[in-house]
């Protein structure tokens, strides 16, 4: 344990990581919608030492009841519009939509078109786009903390 | 080149049958063809070959005699409408119905009530739906409802050039892209006749050790969170972390997407780049040891895995496991050894510390791989790795084969090319073979300990779902 915790110390002092003054704390729930997992590994670094989103106020929450943000991966397969709609619905308003990649803003799909919505855009409003495939944590970080901070604004 | 044998349909449970209790085969999976036929890959050692049968509407169902064919009868069901004589009740697998009688096993008895987890789950995870049937906290049951990531990519990658496919199955899964990639492409050379030169055998290689590296990480890392233990998934995600930036400084990409072609090297690696990266893996692998020696004497998490989710040898050769889940439980398969498309002399793979199958015996397993995997990393990183192009050399195959060792085991891609294009593709990834034995384990033992053993298997949904 001492040695996990002296590593981890060093890389936290690698990284480099600073407080920033970023207003306000947004709560994200994550539904991944058919997406290749890529997606998923990147977001899911983000509350790595490397990264440590909580630091800014950002958080992956449980329940889509407990959210803000719906970010959403993947090309939304038919089989997934069902409890995709279902979270959407159990969020508290005002609430916001991100599509994370780009299989959920549309890009480059390669499934068939009967077994798959082809965007988050054609089901929900989306306010955050994040492409790549996928984007680097810090790319995801960006997009999110913009996200945090106009909405503060 | 790879054998196709067609057999008369109502000989196909006896030559299933000689296969495997005489000929001492091992059932590699089974696809249906745009003309309907109804072929399985039987494979032993490094050696495969493909049985097939004009199926029409029905065939003889073999799952009693290859549990591990369940779930591709059942497939073959739901997508091409093929019916299986002896598989009673056929239940629905990628089709969802709403009938739960469809679909789920009834169990009865005193005190028995189901649990309904998914597909959306509490954290970061792909979506997937499992059905428990308990008493009190103890699991009887689990039924598994995936395919909720279906994108049809089979079905999308036919007409398409040998090229375009390869993103269909490069893309069917992030974790999985190079193994998914590299079987695809040797499918597709197996088709053409094309053998891979000494230097692609090596580039390949690396390639894959390279994605075997970063998700052997993650998975200890993934355990850890299966327990609790904080400070080893912290550690350990951080070390994937750094492995993926690796990945991304010598290939591109963190997740290696695009750094398989088909019929030669995507790119080359030049003697800096090289040595770069073996000396960037060397330091890491300094590091993964040192977290690793502290996990080893960590009481607390040891205690929660011992004897936890058990698959026991004879329940993984019934279903057909495959990977490290396998070798954990002492059945010692691995689609590296003896496999001549890659370079793989100097593997010497890693006796399973505890053969035991249990969380405990597939946490240990990993780590000792990683230390193999860097090693071999060591050694063929050792020169450059040049440009290179597979070349003419064998006769075509009329069923390309492709069986690469991927981190969760043999995924074996099928491609069967019609007039230079894919008239079939089929991509049974090591997740799709072993998503049965995760419910096997889970049987008997306390649900809130679920979460622990379906981490201590990680499979993917992506390339599971395709
Ligand atoms: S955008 Fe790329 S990385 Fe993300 S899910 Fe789609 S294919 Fe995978």
């Amino acid at each position: 344990m001492f040695v996990l915790l002296r590593q981890l110390q060093r890389i936290r002092a690698q990284a480099g990581l600073h407080r920033t003054d970023t207003p306000g704390w947004l709560a994200i729930r994550h539904v991944d919608a058919g997406s290749c997992n890529a997606c998923e590994h990147e977001l899911g670094l983000l509350t790595s030492p490397w990264h440590d989103l909580q630091r800014f106020g950002l958080d992956l929450v449980a329940s889509p009841r407990h959210a803000e943000l719906l970010l959403i991966t993947g090309p939304v397969t038919t089989r997934m519009v069902g409890p995709l709609l279902s979270a959407y619905e159990a969020m508290p308003e005002p609430r916001l939509v991100g599509a994370l990649g780009d299989c959920a803003l549309g890009c480059n799909l390669l499934g068939e078109a009967a077994s798959m919505v082809g965007s988050v855009a054609a089901l929900l409003p989306v306010d955050v786009q994040i492409p790549g495939c996928p984007p680097s944590p810090e790319a995801i970080a960006t997009a999110l903390l913009r996200a945090l901070a106009e909405r503060a604004r | 080149m790879t054998q196709l044998q067609t057999v008369a349909a109502d000989a196909w449970r006896t030559q299933i049958e000689a296969a495997i209790t005489q000929r001492g085969e091992r059932f590699g999976g089974a696809w249906v063809t745009a003309d309907r036929h109804w072929r399985a890959l039987l494979v032993k050692g490094a050696d495969a070959r493909v049985i097939s049968c004009q199926a029409g509407e029905r065939v003889d169902s073999i799952v009693d005699l290859v549990p591990a064919a369940g779930w591709d009868e059942r497939e073959a069901h739901d997508l091409h409408a093929l019916s299986f004589d002896g598989h009673d009740q056929l239940r629905a697998l990628i089709e969802h119905p709403t009938q739960g009688e469809r679909w789920i096993t009834p169990v009865r008895g005193d005190g028995v009530h189901q649990v309904a987890v998914g597909p959306i789950h509490a954290g970061v995870i792909e979506s997937g739906h499992f059905r428990f049937h308990v008493v009190g906290e103890r699991i009887l049951h689990l039924d598994t409802r995936l395919f909720y990531k279906h994108r049809g990519l089979e079905q999308a990658a036919v007409g398409s050039t040998p090229q375009e496919g390869l993103r269909h199955a490069g893309r069917a899964c992030g974790a999985c892209a190079v193994a998914n990639s590299l079987a695809y492409a040797h499918a597709v050379e197996d088709a053409s006749g094309l053998w891979p030169s000494p230097e692609l055998r090596r580039q390949r290689t690396v390639l894959l050790e390279l994605e075997r590296v970063y998700n052997h990480l993650n998975d200890i890392s993934a355990i850890c969170a299966g327990v609790g233990y904080a400070a080893g998934t912290m550690a350990f995600a951080a070390h994937k972390d750094r492995a993926q930036n690796l990945n991304a400084r010598a290939f591109g990409h963190r997740f290696l997407f695009g750094s398989v072609a088909v019929g030669g090297a995507a790119r080359a690696l030049p003697a800096p780049a090289a040595a770069e990266l073996r000396g960037g893996l060397a330091e890491l692998r300094g590091d993964v040891l040192a977290s690793w020696r502290e996990l080893e004497f960590a009481g607390s998490l040891h205690a929660r895995m011992d004897a936890v989710g058990v698959l026991p040898a004879e329940a993984a050769l019934r279903l057909g496991t495959v990977g490290p889940a396998a070798r954990a439980a002492g059945v010692a398969i691995d689609a590296r050894v003896g496999e001549r498309r890659l370079e793989y002399d100097a593997l010497r793979p890693a006796a399973a510390p505890r053969p035991d199958g249990d969380v405990e015996a597939r946490f240990q397993l990993r780590a000792a791989e990683l230390e193999v995997s860097f090693e071999l990393l060591d050694e063929l990183l050792r020169a450059p790795l040049p440009a290179s192009a597979a070349t003419r050399g064998l006769r075509a195959s009329p069923v390309g084969v492709g069986r690469v060792e991927s981190p969760r085991g043999e995924t074996v891609c099928i491609v069967e090319l019609q007039a230079g294009r894919v008239g079939r593709l089929h991509l049974r990834s090591a997740a799709y073979a072993n998503w049965p034995s995760v419910a096997h384990a889970s049987a008997g033992n306390l649900l809130p300990d679920f979460p622990l053993i379906n981490k201590s298997f990680e499979l993917c949904y992506a390339c599971c779902d395709r």
